[in-house]
């Protein structure tokens, strides 16, 4: 364990000297300005306009992040030679794959904190009502972006960096369309179809399930099964990914 | 303390294209308490064998027996082994004291230690006082200085070092060779390797050689240089363009026009001797001829 949390430390402590928080920041401002100006504009709902676009942009902050950055997460150590130096020492692969996650995944979730603070308090200020289904959107919005995390570095492992973001983008739109109550109009009376979408739902990701936005905006609440179950969707379907991603890290050749 | 045997690795750049052959059969041994320099054209393989042993690539046959010295699991030899690759890249954003806490800490080096060893270290590579600095102020002389203190941040017994002398400049790279001889005297087994044969010879008493990715000599040193010597000599003598010597020889000005230089046999060489004494010839200097490593293995001339 003090192989991963060492890893883990020095990868946080590398991006946060990078101030790769300052993204947290200035969106943080961006947001409180345009929630401003929005609910201006609107006719007695303010409240939906804050959370909407506090909710939006905490999407939008954190899978950038995973993305733009996560990508960079091994492949760059890889290609700059700077692995060597870690796995030359009596470490094993799949603890340094790790501690590089749980690293990251401290700023994803420190970036996630500094955001979802201003987006809450923006929202109380303008008199809204913070309910549970708020504070599972975010938990959701953090496993969105720990998903597209894992995807992306997955992909860096086997492929350049432009192809994996552009690969894990593609996979994102289409895990968000593929809602099968969106599309049960269109797989009806198409059998091909249904079989393709069933053996999508199988294998990759269904970011659809993550996806609580509406639900939050016109304060409808889920079942806490639906609540749960989602939650351990994504934890095992990040469990997949990681072990799936060791297994190639752990044989890849490090050329 | 490492053996090589048999080794081959294949490499496919791409699904269609043909196979890579970058290790043809290379056998050797990296032998206890030696400085053996790993010597070879760019591309000759010599970074593919040092990742090989580094366990960073797998083979595509052939075995690597490790020592039972170093131990007999992977973590147990690797504590005992320390790298520095070719021109590595650190974190930009942390300062060369962290980066070497963090390499030491990966190793188990308990903090008081670790203190102890970068105040031994740190003034002898020259870079105590830009530890605190963040890595992106470094320079690249700099950076390698730092690399090779975080390899030695452990005590390793066996030191492998990829080019670590590449980019530094004349000074630096004799404080580095100085550092090198250093820890051999200490005790440690060092591997470099380095395309600059005169490098090798100066410090190296094995050396392992690859040309194209196959083995061409591994032994010692003296050995080579014994073998391929030469029973010559050569006088070196002011050039004043009046000289018509009958002795046997052969003469070059090596690109200098104030000097002349004259090959001899043994046998010739005080018949040679008296004939410039006679001609009132000005000589700056007589050695018997010795071949350098260089010349050896490239047929290269002074």
């Amino acid at each position: 364990m003090s192989t991963i949390f060492t890893v883990a430390y020095y990868t946080f402590k590398e991006l946060l000297k990078s101030r790769v928080l300052m993204n947290a920041f200035f969106m943080g401002c961006f947001l409180i300005a345009l929630t401003y100006i929005a609910s201006e504009f609107t006719f007695g709902v303010p409240q939906r306009i804050a959370i909407d676009f506090g909710l939006g942009i905490l999407t939008l902050s954190s899978v950038g992040m995973a993305l733009f950055f996560g990508v960079e997460l091994l492949s760059k150590e890889i290609e700059t030679r700077t692995i060597y130096m870690i796995i030359s020492r009596p470490v094993e692969r799949y603890k340094v794959l790790l501690g590089k996650y749980l690293g990251f995944l401290s700023i994803l979730f420190l970036n996630l904190i500094i955001l979802a603070s201003m987006s809450l308090i923006t929202f109380k200020v303008l008199k809204g009502d913070i309910t549970n289904m708020i504070l599972w959107n975010i938990i959701y919005i953090f496993i969105e972006a720990l998903l597209v995390l894992l995807l992306v570095v997955l992909f860096s492992l086997n492929t350049n960096n432009t192809v994996s973001v552009i690969s894990v983008i593609v996979l994102y739109v289409t895990g968000h369309a593929m809602d099968p109550n969106t599309l049960k109009f269109f797989v009806e009376g198409r059998p091909a179809f249904e079989k393709l979408i069933n053996f999508y739902h199988f294998v990759l990701p269904g970011f659809y399930k993550l996806n609580i936005k509406d639900f939050v905006l016109y304060q409808e609440n889920l079942s806490s099964e639906y609540l749960i179950s989602t939650l351990g969707y994504g934890f095992l379907y990040s469990l997949f990914l990681i072990t799936l991603t060791a297994v190639i890290f752990e044989r890849k050749d490090l050329n | 303390m490492i053996r090589l045997e048999n080794i081959n690795k294949d490499f496919k750049p791409d699904a269609f294209g043909p196979v890579f052959k970058a290790l043809k059969n290379v056998s050797f041994e990296i032998k206890e308490g030696k400085i053996t320099g790993f010597l070879g054209a760019n591309g000759a393989g010599k970074t593919t064998s040092m990742k090989i042993i580094m366990d960073f690539i797998r083979p595509s046959s052939g075995n690597i027996i490790y020592d039972v010295k170093l131990g007999k699991k992977k973590e147990e030899i690797f504590s005992k082994i320390g790298f520095l690759p070719e021109r590595p890249y650190f974190y930009p954003h942390l300062n060369g004291r962290d980066f070497v806490y963090y390499m030491a800490t990966l190793s188990g080096v308990p903090k008081l230690l670790l203190k102890e060893r970068i105040a031994y270290w740190a003034p002898r590579f020259k870079i105590d006082f830009a530890l605190d600095r963040k890595i992106k102020t470094y320079s690249k002389g700099m950076l390698q200085r730092l690399g090779f203190l975080s390899t030695l941040s452990h005590d390793p017994s066996l030191i492998i070092l990829d080019e670590p002398l590449s980019g530094l400049d004349p000074i630096g790279r004799k404080e580095m060779k100085d550092v090198i001889v250093e820890i051999h005297r200490s005790g440690k087994t060092v591997f470099f390797s380095s395309h600059i044969m005169g490098d090798v010879e100066e410090i190296c008493q094995e050396i392992v050689f690859l040309q194209s990715g196959e083995l061409q000599y591994t032994g010692s040193v003296a050995a080579l240089l014994h073998r391929n010597r030469n029973e010559n000599y050569l006088f070196c003598v002011k050039n004043n363009d009046r000289y018509d010597l009958k002795t046997p020889h052969t003469s070059s000005t090596r690109g200098r026009e104030d000097t002349i230089y004259f090959e001899v046999s043994a046998d010739d060489k005080n018949i040679m001797l008296k004939e410039l004494v006679e001609n009132r010839m000005e000589i700056i200097s007589m050695e018997p001829v010795q071949k350098t490593l260089e010349e050896i293995f490239y047929g290269a001339k002074k």
